[in-house]
């Protein structure tokens, strides 16, 4: 269910109730972007805050659970995809990533090759050996040339050809991993590898693989000894920015929204947050628009808001 | 670790070394050690939280490793040949020794070991007994010292039994599987019995990683039972230790951890170390395999006469 028309219509009638100023479609979609994503972070020093309240014994279970409605809410960002070497060593990080929360390394790599025939969810590669390589239903197969996209082997049907959990092309490079043995690489900072590395008892190794951010770079531990495709990352992304989209003005009147346009986008954030989103979009509109009130009203629903919540 | 199918266990599912799995049962991984504890006893509602993996891996191994040098008990034993240099090289996960023995004729021999020195490192002198230096101010030294030499070559005294022989007890020259005797002059001393053995005995030089012998050694076949840190030469997935002991690993963990925290309750660190110590012991008993029917055995002999 869309809710951008809904937030959009609520705030132009309390902004425009008398006559202040109009906020075209353009200015609402940028307040709607910061409006989300303001909300989005807020959510993770909730979670903070709830987990501090849990332990204090000042949370409830059950439908008292604040802690896991959060956790649903941000584990609806969550992807996963493979790492591939960029330069070197190095493996990039996804260009969407706001927090990257596990780093796992998949050391039994079954097969790699390239899409050769095939349409959709159909794999055909003329020169793998699927069963022979022991490629099983569930073990994971990343699309390099798709941006490491993650998908599942669903059925082996013969030597050469898969079925998958979506769709992939031909020309796709992939790599295939078993499901099983998987281990973590933990992430260490700047200051402490070059220590973890000088002793033998926290050396990290392919059993204990550690990494290192750095850019938009990670470098895994043990160098050079894990392959490419090999190690996926579970990441929270930003949310999508939503657009209001519209057909075209008719001269003199309102512009009409358009759910079916191509580059529409939704807020990503559930509909418990509509009135959050209104009261954020009206603190920016009223500032846009140079009414106190509106601000005001804004901040004022806001503090209410977060009251209540605890 | 994932069980195993029996034909997994019996024959490694049909792979090379069939007999990799064998006895695996009674052990559990590092891989598995670390993970459980990371995720029963280090969360947001626990008393551990916010700790690195690399710190629980460390006092993982740690905990392993001490278990290794007594409780444990998993002894390793190799047999190598020790030659005219009478010189044991010590195994690369060396630790600790147990018994060293010489194996002749099909029998283990025990050896004692030589509680007064039969090595030493040596600098070479000047008639005047000054040292002499190289042009870097090193000093320069004999590739054998003459204690080192005499044994070597079997010209140093050591004790000779025989019951059957007016010799026994006299020190004398051990040379070819030969006794030499000097006069005896003057009167004679008691046996030392500490290091009286008609076998051979050796000395440890931990520095230089060799088991030095009394000269009769050479040629011969040594058995070393000695006992290691449980590192596996640093392959981490080979590191394990046995079930009996892994909640005393986790507790160890969890005590180590807490001490070296800050603002951690005393009484919560006590609390731990308390819980360690307990685990150990129970540990050590379960480990120890006293069955009644093996103290039926030991029973037995109590009447036995004792010449």
């Amino acid at each position: 269910m869309s809710i951008i028309n809904t937030v959009r219509a609520t705030v132009l009638s309390i902004a425009n109730k008398n006559n202040f100023g109009y906020i075209t479609p353009n200015d609402f979609n940028l307040y709607a972007k910061q409006a989300q994503l303001d909300i989005f972070e807020d959510y993770f020093y909730q979670y903070n805050s709830w987990i501090v309240k849990q332990n204090a014994r000042v949370s409830g279970s059950g439908y008292a659970d604040i802690v896991k409605g959060l956790v649903e809410v941000l584990d609806y960002f969550s992807l996963t995809k493979s790492l591939i070497i960029s330069n070197g060593y190095d493996f990039t990080l996804p260009e969407d990533y706001y927090l990257i929360n596990k780093i796992n390394y998949y050391p039994n790599l079954r097969s790699s090759g390239s899409v050769t025939g095939g349409t959709g969810k159909v794999l055909i590669s003329t020169g793998s050996l699927f069963i022979t390589d022991g490629v099983k239903p569930t073990d994971l197969l990343s699309n390099i040339t798709n941006s490491g996209e993650v998908l599942n082997v669903v059925a082996v049907t013969n030597e050469t050809t898969l079925t998958l959990s979506g769709n992939i092309n031909v020309g796709d490079v992939f790599k295939i991993v078993s499901n099983s043995g998987i281990t973590e690489v933990e992430r260490v900072s700047q200051n402490k590898i070059f220590y973890l590395n000088s002793t033998p008892l926290t050396s990290p190794s392919t059993s204990f693989p550690a990494y290192v951010l750095e850019d938009s770079d990670i470098t895994v531990y043990p160098i050079g000894q894990i392959a490419s495709g090999t190690v996926f990352s579970q990441y929270i992304r930003y949310p999508k920015d939503p657009n209001w989209t519209y057909e075209d003005i008719i001269l003199g009147g309102e512009p009409s929204f358009d759910q079916t346009s191509a580059d529409y986008q939704d807020f990503e954030l559930p509909i418990s947050d509509q009135t959050n989103l209104i009261n954020k979009i009206l603190q920016y509109a009223g500032l846009s628009i140079r009414d106190k009130d509106v601000v005001a009203f804004g901040k004022m629903e806001e503090q209410e808001a977060n009251q209540q919540e605890g | 670790m994932a069980y195993l199918t029996d034909y997994q266990y019996y024959e490694n599912g049909g792979l090379n070394f069939e007999n990799e799995n064998w006895g695996s049962y009674q052990y559990v991984s590092l891989n598995d050690i670390v993970n459980n504890f990371m995720v029963m006893y280090v969360g947001n509602d626990k008393l551990i939280n916010n700790v690195e993996r690399y710190n629980v891996l460390f006092h993982a191994k740690r905990a392993i490793q001490e278990l290794n040098y007594d409780s444990l008990k998993e002894i390793k034993i190799l047999e190598l040949n020790v030659c005219d240099s009478l010189r044991y090289i010590l195994p690369q996960d060396y630790v600790n020794w147990v018994r060293v023995s010489m194996y002749r004729g099909g029998t283990l021999f025990p050896l004692t070991e030589n509680i007064q020195t039969n090595w030493s490192s040596a600098y070479l002198q000047d008639n005047n007994c000054r040292i002499l230096f190289d042009e870097k101010g090193n000093t320069l030294k004999p590739e054998d010292s003459t204690l080192d030499a005499d044994r070597i070559k079997g010209s140093k005294k050591s004790i000779y039994l025989n019951e059957g022989s007016v010799y026994d007890g006299q020190e004398g020259y051990c040379y070819n599987d030969s006794w030499y005797f000097e006069y005896s002059i003057g009167a004679k001393f008691g046996l030392n019995t500490e290091t009286a053995n008609a076998n051979p005995t050796f000395k440890i030089n931990k520095k230089s990683g060799v088991i030095n012998f009394s000269s009769s050694m050479a040629d011969e076949l040594v058995v070393l039972e000695y006992v290691s840190d449980g590192m596996e030469g640093g392959d981490d997935s080979e590191i394990s230790v046995n079930k009996l002991f892994e909640e005393f690993v986790y507790s160890y963990m969890k005590f180590v951890i807490l001490q070296s925290k800050y603002g951690i309750q005393e009484y919560i660190i006590n609390r731990a170390r308390k819980e360690k110590s307990a685990l150990l012991r129970n540990a050590k008993l379960r480990l120890s395999n006293i069955h009644p029917g093996r103290l039926l055995m030991n029973l037995r002999g109590q009447n036995k006469w004792i010449k």
